[in-house]
């Protein structure tokens, strides 16, 4: 019952989406196309809530399906305001992926996500990283272009223009992502910040695009050492992504098991 | 740009001086940690952080009426100088964030230098206190004189101030302590990680505690290690009621199952009573179709556990189950006589006379049977500034997602390279 619902709801969204990606150029029937998918995930999720009787936060599933819903509502208003194409299908893309894995396995829906992790914050907390590190990921392919355009001697000043707004897109998702998270931690376990390695270098992260943007406001007419801040910055953020774990610190970590996107 | 042909420390200053100061800074932080240690100081707790708090905003707006006309103004409220304070604070965070922050027994450059408690470091106290003074400048610069564009701004670099003030000056403050509580008893008095009790101006009395739990699992150990075996995943499987899977080379089904249960004679039957344990009958075929019957059972505190051998190497067994989920049924009395029944559950806490009272964990070896449940009680009188810092911050991103970059379009436009 609740499953054929699914595949109905998936259904729709994947087909309106699908199309939305094809007739790009008639922006009003795309733009319609992509919130009637979106509109289809949030009344299965209210199905679910009602037909569950509380608040569908509690399998890797429900969650699931909560970032499937946030993940393109957050990029269809970035791309309304900042026209940015990519990141609508980005999200789209994603969000079709997180349904596609509900799919793939149904048993997930009644699998257990841990007390801890069954809280309101947990899927706010991620999709925004997830909006956040897609900015500035962007933001380093612009910075090594740039650095390339540079050794070449042909540095086009535009392309400082398309780094600076990722960077600033994308750190306002880390802030709040970091922010949520301190939020959680106080709810669940009574304290903000922990220090625990994974929240550590999300710090360090966040300070190495502080500096790139406190250098650019003083200095915007100097290109290099900046985009070399941003290629930092982007190594950081890799460490912290996926790096984190090969770290001696590691071993003491909260984070390195248990979250699945 | 005489910047490049003036010499150091001439004013103005710039990066140079900028990191050299925070560089000293760091300098004389380790010499004296390595010297004194940190055995010297502790937390601070009410009332002298308070005082020590109002002073140091009382010398911030001390030194800003000084030297305010001045030109060292413009560069303590600067990004040089800013730049230089976040980069000593992220050298202090890399090194934490490399080294495990744990203790360590043996004296070592390690453990003179702090390095592996960093937080309660004498450098990181001091790099903190100065990343304040600069953010301090920087927000009285751009609040006066006061300018409704500016709001942004101020929503993130004050918010940033209150957040690390308050939660810095608070932390000395914040109690956390732990309850045991057992059905039917009130409780009054809670303990902190040393054990030590403390009494609390509110008691407990724990009316029911509940607990559901996921069914157990299926898994495959070796008989001789005692180990899990992983060779391919899933490496566990949840039980249900005519389950048929399969978990690496077997195939398994599961002919019947009982959440609790109790062994009568040669088989199991679905029974409620104190300590029954979950048990399934299950069939065991490997690759070449040998089929293995029996019954397996986790076991509870006062019931065996129960594995089936299915060959010379490995077992078959049940694992005990996993929380569901938890909650405590309480009422909660305070000394104005007032009672109030709550349930208390992960990630739902609830406040009461500034305490706020999180359900934590019960005695897991007893699980569903479980009587006692362990909360948390956490003060934190602190948390209201905190949380106007951090939702000032919230704010101050939303703006910033919103306006995007705007920095300074045409100076980039026109700029060079270098
Ligand atoms: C929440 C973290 C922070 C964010 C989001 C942030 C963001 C910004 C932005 C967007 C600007 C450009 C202001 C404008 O639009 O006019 C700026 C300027 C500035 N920031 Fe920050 N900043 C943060 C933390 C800090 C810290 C920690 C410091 C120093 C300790 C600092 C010092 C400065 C300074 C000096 C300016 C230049 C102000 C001016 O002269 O116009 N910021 N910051």
């Amino acid at each position: 019952m609740i499953w054929n619902h699914f595949l109905l709801a998936a259904g729709i969204s994947a087909s309106t989406w699908l199309l939305a990606a094809f007739i790009p150029k008639r922006e009003l029937v795309r733009n319609g196309l992509v919130l009637t998918g979106i509109a289809s995930i949030a009344i299965f999720i209210g199905f679910l809530w009602i037909s569950l009787g509380r608040p569908p936060l509690r399998t890797l599933g429900e969650t699931r399906l909560w970032y499937a819903f946030f993940l393109p509502i957050i990029g269809f208003l970035t791309y309304w305001r900042w026209r940015y194409n990519w990141i609508l299908y980005y999200s789209l893309a994603l969000s079709l992926l997180f349904l596609f894995i509900n799919y793939m396995h149904p048993e997930n829906f009644s699998k257990t996500l841990m007390p801890a992790l069954q809280s309101p914050w947990f899927v706010p907390h991620v999709v925004v990283y997830i909006f956040a590190y897609a900015f500035l990921a962007a933001s380093s392919l612009v910075a090594i272009r740039g650095l390339y355009q540079e050794y070449k001697g042909q540095l086009q000043p535009k392309i400082m223009l398309m780094a600076d707004n990722l960077v600033y897109l994308g750190f306002s998702f880390l802030t709040l992502g970091l922010l949520f998270g301190a939020l959680w931690a106080k709810e669940a376990w009574g304290h903000y910040w922990t220090w625990d390695p994974k929240e550590t270098w999300a710090f360090i992260t966040w300070l190495g695009y502080l500096v790139y943007i406190h250098r650019r406001h003083q200095m915007p007419s100097k290109f290099k050492s900046s985009l070399w801040i941003l290629a930092l910055a982007f190594v950081i953020l890799l460490i912290c992504w996926f790096g984190v774990n090969y770290l001696p610190s590691a071993q003491y970590s909260v984070h390195t098991y248990s979250q699945q996107p | 740009m005489n910047k490049n042909t003036k010499s150091l420390w001439q004013s103005p200053w710039g990066y140079s001086e900028s990191f050299l100061l925070t560089l000293g800074l760091l300098l004389i932080g380790f010499a004296l940690e390595f010297t004194v240690g940190n055995a010297s100081f502790g937390t601070i707790v009410f009332p002298y952080n308070l005082i020590a708090g109002g002073v140091y905003i009382f010398l911030i707006a001390l030194v800003y009426f000084l030297i305010r006309k001045k030109t060292v103004f413009k560069f303590l409220s600067g990004i040089p100088a800013s730049i230089g304070a976040i980069s000593g604070l992220s050298i202090l965070v890399v090194i934490m964030g490399i080294i495990p922050q744990i203790p360590i027994e043996e004296k070592g450059i390690v453990t003179s230098l702090g390095f592996n408690r960093l937080t309660t470091s004498i450098p990181f106290l001091f790099i903190n206190f100065y990343l304040l003074f600069i953010l301090g400048m920087v927000v009285i610069r751009k609040l006066f004189p006061v300018k409704w564009k500016n709001w942004g701004f101020i929503c993130s670099h004050l918010g940033l101030w209150i957040t690390v003030f308050s939660a810095g000056l608070g932390s000395g403050d914040l109690q956390r302590l732990r309850m045991d509580l057992n059905e039917n008893q009130i409780e009054g008095r809670a303990y902190d990680d040393k054990g030590n009790y403390l009494d609390l101006p509110l008691a407990i009395k724990l009316n029911d505690f509940k607990i559901e739990e996921f069914h157990p699992k299926l898994a495959i150990v070796d008989n001789t290690t005692g180990s899990l075996y992983e060779a391919t995943k899933p490496s566990m499987i949840m039980i249900e009621d005519d389950l048929i899977c399969q978990l690496h080379d077997w195939t398994i089904i599961v002919d019947e199952f009982f959440v609790t249960s109790g062994r009568i004679g040669d088989r199991y039957y679905s029974i409620i009573d104190f300590g029954a344990a979950p048990a399934a009958k299950v069939r065991v075929i490997s690759h070449t179709k040998d089929t293995i019957s029996g019954w397996i059972s986790c076991g509870s505190f006062n019931r065996p556990h129960e594995s089936l051998k299915i060959d010379e190497r490995f077992s078959v067994l049940m694992t005990v189950p996993e929380p569901k989920r938890f909650s405590s049924e309480v009422s909660i009395f305070t000394p104005d006589g007032q009672k109030q029944e709550q349930t208390l559950e992960v990630n739902k806490s609830f406040t009461v006379n500034g305490w706020k009272i999180y359900q934590l964990s019960y005695d897991e070896t007893m699980g569903i049977y479980s009587t006692k449940s362990v909360v948390e009680v956490v003060k934190d009188p602190w948390q209201i500034f905190v949380y106007i810092g951090i939702f000032m911050m919230m704010i101050g991103s939303v703006y910033m997602f919103w306006r995007g970059s705007k920095v300074k379009n045409e100076e980039t436009l026109n700029g060079i390279s270098g």
